[in-house]
């Protein structure tokens, strides 16, 4: 892993530009929704933002700033969305949330961070292997009903359904959904049950990086047991940990798909077909660890010589490779529905507001970023806000009740199923 | 104290003091209320100017810079306090045509009768003022932000004037832009034409339209432009400016116009007239009550295919628009090259076409955006009727600016000097149309005389700042004073 | 001199504690070192966020009172856009993001400081209208842009400066006082700078801005040229390989290259004179291969090859963009005279084919910030106007200064690196040259300064107006003199405005 000091390019870079704030030029479309940095857009100041961030990183190397709780509780209100990274990215060669989450881990490092509930997280992680603390033994109690889940195996299989804390817990419907569709695809795959631990996302983006890596061994473990090749996820904070974070602390040989594009490939090959007409025009919330943040992770060690020549030469995650089409497509495939978008859509998304642990510390600051998305969301004359990330549904569905007949929100696989 | 009087610190041929000379300094057609000056003083140079300045310092002598031969007509260079006039009339050389940076260096007696000749031989032109008189100032015109009649040219109210030199209240001179230096003239290299600075200052426009109490000018520099080959005149009448109006602005945003200017008859009657104004009534009667003239045309390379391309677009646009252009003058047919002269050269006729009716006139001038003259224009109307004064002889024209994004409009009201019960008349309706007026959202822009009471009266945060500026500019308070807020 | 608690809780009882901070990790977010610099600007004592020019003033009054120093910023971009001296408060004018009017009818738009280029350019696009656009990203202020820095922009040949398009403006003086510039003055609204009378705009920005040492400009309109582009631009592809088109039979871009320097000047003054084209250039070459690259390595490639070097060292590049195709094919058939007439040639299909397949000119030459990729020094020298042979004059005597630099492998080697951008069709024109420097060298913070006084030495030797003075006290005093002593005046300006000297003083 990389440590804080090596990002010293990326601060010195910074040119206070701004991209790590706004909307790139090219996909701008008006006056309206063209923030991007979920929390300088609520606090302005700054140092709420992936240069501030930078440059407060930049200080705390130099010894020019001291820690502080205020200091700690700004760097933690950053959701880790990664706009300002993409941004940044479209015209810079710089790490700007790789450089954010190495401070986080340095806080840590230091005795200095996580927040306290991201610290009680990492207890109950230690002790349950999930972010919610709840007994282990029950993580894979959604696969015992309703009856007709069988298939439901922990044998070995080359396909995983990797199904995640928040999925296993907390939305069984989409696990189960998720199989239902692997099912009706005619997918052979396994689960890994008992011995599914969380993915550690929750670790890597609150600076907890040695706890989380400790999940990422656990997982691999298991996955490597039952001969798995392809995993897949229906949680895109799951996606996004498993292609970003994994190959940063272990060997990764495996390929990790979204349902989405499982689903879109079974439609394509003729496996799968929609029977079920859906009336409704939705919009498609790209989470972020699904878009801009899933494109598998290359590590890189070398030098970056003069006029930013990169040796060796450097392979730049630039919010390209994300899960974009897929999702929109199938969902474009189902009759009856429309698909309309926001302004702020694939790698330009904003956030739910709700990301980097957010929620849990900041709740009211999550639900100032939620009522932002959702009016975007309501702009586009949608009567449903679809997405693939248990944690936006949490995010969206607070957002949802403070704003009762807004709009509805509907996870991708129950769409799916609800279309076979 | 008793205070020192001017002396002449030039050569003894640069001061006159005849009486009758200082006596039509004292007046002009505004009807300002000034005094006679003391003394003409005519510099000939830069140098000369700053041992005016400095002399007027040691006296405490106002100095009012003249450099348009008669008539006047805003009062501004009618001594408010007495004082000297400066006249520039015998600064009058043209120190520079560059064809390659379109530009034209000039000291403020050079008039527009004097250079457009001199451009034309070198393939240029100035933007025009409408009709301006033979012995007008280009750089007072310049200088006051008059109009100029091909609002494509320009791109600020500032335009077409550049860069200048400044002899300011303290005797020091200055020049603007890229006139600024480095070094001197003599070794400066530049060709003085981009306006702005030096640094985080416009200089140029603190002297703009400030009627001489900023500073005197002692050259200018201002945008030629290439002569067309060719040149097309077309027309629109209608019995309203907002239908007329409504086409050129969209002619102006895809930029086909060249010359663009819209008349009522009275205005057209009396452009058109022929000596001693004998056939205006004939030709008051046969124009529309509103007619636009519209050029296009085509430069050096592919003209003819130019000419039609714009032709086209022009007659395609006011289709859209709903109105049909012409070829001919509306009531006048055959008049065209007369029009295209008289657009592209300096009134001759007489000496000056706003006094053309009756030796004498009032103008009442403001600015707006297009969409509002019509409006504004009818408040003048409603004015007078209810005053019972006919408008019928009134020449008004609005003149767009700016690309269109702004637009003059003038009324010039014809007035027998003999007859001073009806010019008492006049000034009455003046007064109050201009009150109304600025009621209504036109904008003096140009606060000549009493308009410069109405325009900063309720504008103490802006005359505070203006009188800090002069401070700076001219602290002993030399210049002109007694005119706008100072 | 630090802000007593005093004073920190007037402050705060103007903007509410939620927009004052004088916290060490707020106030790290406004004092970091510009790449280009070694040199940490100022921190300030505080940052605010006022909400209107009401609370502006009564801050500012505040400052004066106290002999506070503050400054007005928003995107803080460019070097100046910080405190001048310690013992400043920063207003972040952010807050104050309304787009008040776009007048369709009249083509003006009214604004506050925290609109941005990228939301006003696409949304005054629905309403068939556009400005000139700085090249500065889409997070720019607008207000900023037009009111407080320079004003030059890649399609002015067609258009102007932005300083041409300032109309109306609110401004909250040095001490406070809110004053109507131009036809605001007189409730005309917005749509005239100047007047009535003297114009007090002329204060406010000259050929650049004031960097906020004149007061606060709360709130300006700009005028708006008429688009000839549609609603909305479809964008393709996705980041950083956007691609956008406008209507190609009425959209064209042209690469061209000339034997000397002196037939490439005299093809752009008479593409000037027939008043064709919205943009030409006589554009910088490196920085065009960073923007034709997507990665420092990549650019590095392309570098290496030498391709733009050969192609690019005396180019034009032409953007014609018409209202109908019969106008496209007339402008070009001019431009093809002109450049046959002066010696000019296609450049090499490679480079054409980049900008034939992306012709969104705005964008191609506009993200400037893409021209930072390598992340080393960087800075811009000249940036002065004049005429376009005058530019062309300066251009051709950067060898003179730019070659022991070089030589010395204190820059990148790009002699050729530098823009002339001509505006108004052609009656004047803005240079700019950016020289590139690596920060592993041992004295790179010598470098910018160097450089900008090698080229400053240069341009008072040649008698070129190549530069204008820096604002600062220590350049006006150096060379102030031999710039008809505009150092002077600006303090006789400043003294009168800003008595206490509180509006970030230079």
């Amino acid at each position: 892993m990389n440590q804080l000091a090596d990002f010293r390019h990326t601060m010195q870079s910074c040119n206070h530009c701004g991209q790590c704030k706004w909307v790139l030029g090219p996909k701008t479309r008006g006056y309206d929704f063209a923030e991007i940095c979920p929390i300088h857009m609520q606090f302005h100041f700054d140092a709420y933002s992936g240069q501030g961030l930078l440059h407060i990183a930049q200080e705390l190397l130099d010894g020019e700033l001291q820690y502080d709780p205020g200091l700690r509780d700004l760097v933690y209100s950053c959701t880790a969305c990664g706009a300002c990274d993409t941004n940044c990215k479209s015209i810079r060669d710089m790490e700007v949330l790789d450089t954010i989450l190495a401070l986080r881990a340095k806080l840590v490092e230091d005795g200095q961070g996580p927040m306290p509930q991201y610290a009680r997280m990492a207890e109950a992680m230690a002790r349950t292997h999930n972010i919610y603390g709840r007994p282990h033994a029950e993580r894979a109690a959604w696969a015992g009903e309703p009856a007709g889940l069988s298939a439901t195996t922990s044998q070995p299989a080359p396909v995983a359904y990797f199904a995640g804390c928040a999925t296993s817990y907390q939305r069984p419907d989409i696990a189960r959904n998720t199989v239902r569709i692997l099912e009706a695809a005619g997918i052979a795959h396994t689960v890994l049950g008992a011995d599914e631990h969380c993915c550690g996302g929750p670790l890597w983006r609150t600076g907890q990086i040695d706890a989380a890596a400790r999940q990422v061994q656990e997982n691999l473990d298991a996955l490597q047991r039952r001969g798995v090749q392809t995993i897949v996820t229906s949680c895109a904070e799951c996606f996004g940990t498993l292609r970003g974070f994994y190959p940063r602390v272990a060997d990764f040989p495996f390929e990790v798909k979204h349902i989405s594009e499982i689903v879109q490939e079974a439609l394509d090959a003729g496996r799968l077909r929609f029977s079920k007409p859906l009336q409704t025009t939705l919009t498609w919330h790209d989470p972020c660890l699904l878009g801009r943040l899933s494109e598998p992770y290359v590590p890189w060690q070398g030098e970056i010589k003069a006029f930013g020549r990169h040796v060796p030469a450097k392979a730049w995650r630039r919010g390209q490779q994300g899960v974009y089409d897929a999702p929109r497509r199938v969902l474009g495939a189902i009759a009856g529905i429309e698909v309309v978008e926001m302004v702020r859509n694939e790698e330009n998304a904003l956030c739910c507001g709700g990301g980097g642990g957010v929620r849990e510390a900041f709740p009211e600051q999550a639900q100032v970023t939620a009522a932002e998305r959702i009016r975007e969301a309501t702009a586009t004359g949608a009567d449903t806000l679809v997405s693939s990330c248990p944690f936006c549904q949490d995010t969206f569905e607070d957002g949802l009740a403070r704003q009762p007949g807004a709009m509805r929100y509907r996870d991708f696989t129950q769409l799916v199923v609800d279309a076979l | 104290m008793e205070r020192e009087v001017f002396t002449n610190p030039l050569r003894p041929e640069a001061l006159r003091t005849g009486a009758a000379l200082l006596q039509s300094f004292a007046a002009d057609e505004s009807g300002a209320a000034g005094r006679v000056p003391s003394q003409v003083i005519y510099p000939q140079s830069r140098e000369d100017v700053q041992r005016i300045v400095h002399e007027a310092i040691r006296t405490a002598t106002p100095l009012v810079p003249v450099s348009s031969g008669p008539p006047r007509f805003h009062g501004d260079t009618v001594p408010a306090r007495g004082g000297v006039i400066v006249d520039f009339s015998r600064m009058q050389r043209v120190l520079r045509i560059d064809r390659a940076s379109r530009s034209v260096r000039v000291e403020p007696g050079v008039t527009y009768g004097e250079l457009i000749p001199q451009l034309r031989a070198q393939g240029l032109r100035l933007s025009l003022p409408f009709l301006p008189r033979a012995n007008k100032s280009v750089v007072a015109s310049r200088l006051e932000r008059e109009p100029t009649t091909i609002p494509k040219y320009q791109y600020d109210y500032m335009d077409p004037l550049l860069t200048l030199e400044v002899v300011y209240g303290t005797g020091e001179d200055f020049r603007t832009g890229s006139a600024c230096g480095p070094g001197t003239l003599d070794t400066l290299k530049a060709d003085l034409v981009n306006p702005w600075g030096p640094g985080s200052i416009d200089y140029f426009r603190l002297v703009s339209a400030a009627q001489g109490t900023m500073g005197l000018v002692t050259w200018a520099v201002t945008k030629a432009e290439i002569l067309p080959r060719l040149q097309q005149l077309w027309f629109l009448q209608a019995s309203d400016p907002a239908r007329l109006l409504q086409p050129i602005d969209a002619l102006l945003r895809k930029r086909v116009l060249d010359e663009c200017v819209v008349l009522n008859r009275a205005a057209l009657a009396t452009m058109l007239a022929g000596d001693g104004m004998r056939d205006y009534a004939a030709l008051a009667r046969a124009l529309p009550a509103w007619t636009a003239l519209l050029v296009v045309a085509g430069y050096e390379r592919r003209p003819e295919e130019r000419l039609a391309l714009y032709a086209k677009a022009l007659r395609d646009i006011t289709a859209a628009q709903g109105v049909e252009p012409g070829r001919s003058v509306p009531g006048a047919p055959g008049r065209e090259a007369e029009i295209l002269h008289l657009l592209s050269n300096a009134w001759t006729k007489s000496a000056d076409w706003r006094i053309r009716a009756t030796g004498s006139s009032r103008e009442l001038l403001f600015i707006a955006p297009m969409s509002q003259v019509p409006r504004l224009a009818a408040t003048v109307d409603d004015v007078a009727a209810q005053r019972r004064i006919s408008m019928q002889d009134v020449p008004c024209y609005i003149q767009p600016m700016v690309q269109g994004r702004g637009c003059h409009c003038e009324f010039v009201f014809p007035r027998l000097p003999t007859d001073s019960a009806a010019a008492m008349e006049l000034d009455a309706l003046h007064r109050e149309a201009a009150a109304q007026l600025l009621r209504a959202g036109a904008f003096f822009s140009r606060p000549y005389g009493d308009w410069a009471q109405l325009v900063y009266r309720d504008y103490a945060d802006g005359v505070a700042a203006l009188r800090r500026l002069k401070g700076v500019f001219d602290p002993h308070g030399l210049f002109n004073p007694g005119k706008l807020c100072f | 001199m630090p802000l007593s608690r005093d004073v920190y809780a007037e402050l705060e009882q103007v903007v509410g504690p939620r927009h004052i901070s004088d916290k060490p990790w707020i106030l790290a977010g406004v004092r970091a070192a510009q790449p280009s610099s070694p040199m940490k600007p100022p921190s300030p004592e505080a940052v605010l966020l006022p909400g209107s020019a009401a609370e502006i003033q009564q801050i500012v009054r505040i400052c004066n009172r106290h002999g506070i120093r503050y400054i007005a910023t928003i995107s803080s971009l460019i070097g100046f856009a910080y405190p001048s001296g310690p013992g400043t408060i920063i207003l972040q004018l952010k807050r104050m993001n309304q787009l008040v009017e776009v007048n369709a009818q009249d083509r003006y738009a009214v604004i506050e400081p925290g609109v941005r280029h990228g939301q006003l350019r696409t949304e005054l696009m629905k309403h068939g209208l556009t400005y000139p656009v700085a090249a500065v990203g889409p997070g720019g202020s607008v207000l900023a842009n037009f009111a407080c820095s320079s004003g030059d922009n890649h399609c002015q040949h067609g258009a102007s400066r932005t300083n041409r398009y300032l109309l109306g403006l609110e401004w909250v003086t040095p001490e406070g006082e809110l004053v109507r510039v131009g036809s605001l003055a007189n409730d005309a609204g917005w749509f005239c700078a100047d007047g009535p009378g003297p114009s007090l705009r002329g204060i406010i920005k000259g050929f650049v801005g004031q960097w906020s040492g004149m007061g606060v400009v709360t709130r300006i309109a700009i005028g708006l040229d008429a688009w000839r582009g549609p609603p909305e631009l479809p964008t393709q592809g996705r980041s950083p390989s956007y691609r956008m088109r406008l209507d190609p039979a009425c959209h064209k871009t042209f690469v061209f290259k000339f034997p000397t320097l002196e037939q490439a000047r005299d093809a752009m003054i008479a593409i000037g004179e027939a008043e064709i084209a919205q943009a030409v250039l006589k554009y910088f070459n490196a920085s065009a291969a960073l923007l034709a690259t997507e990665s420092a390595n990549e650019f590095w490639e392309l570098w290496d090859s030498g391709l733009f070097q050969r192609e690019l060292a005396r180019p034009l590049y032409v953007f014609l963009s018409a209202w109908t195709h019969e106008e496209l094919e007339y402008e070009e058939c001019v431009l093809r005279d002109i450049i046959a007439e002066f010696g000019g040639a296609d450049v090499d299909e490679r480079i054409q084919r980049i900008y034939s397949d992306n012709m969104d000119f705005y964008i191609l030459v506009g993200a400037l910030q893409r021209v930072l990729r390598l992340g080393g020094g960087w800075a811009p020298c000249k940036l002065s106007g004049d005429s376009i042979g005058h530019m062309f004059e300066v251009g051709k005597a950067i060898p003179e200064f730019i070659t022991p630099f070089i030589e010395q492998g204190r820059i990148l080697d790009a002699p050729d690196n530098w823009q002339i951008i001509p505006l108004e069709y052609g009656h004047s024109a803005h240079i700019e040259l950016l020289f590139l420097y690596d920060r592993n060298q041992p004295d790179w913070g010598k470098v910018p300064m160097d450089f900008m006084r090698a080229s400053m030495q240069a341009d008072i030797r040649n008698g070129h107006h190549g530069t204008m003075p820096l604002r600062t006290v220590a350049a006006s005093q150096a060379i102030g003199a031999l710039f008809s002593n505009a150092h002077m005046w600006a303090n006789r300006v400043k003294d009168a405005f800003d008595p206490q000297r509180v509006s970030n003083p230079f």
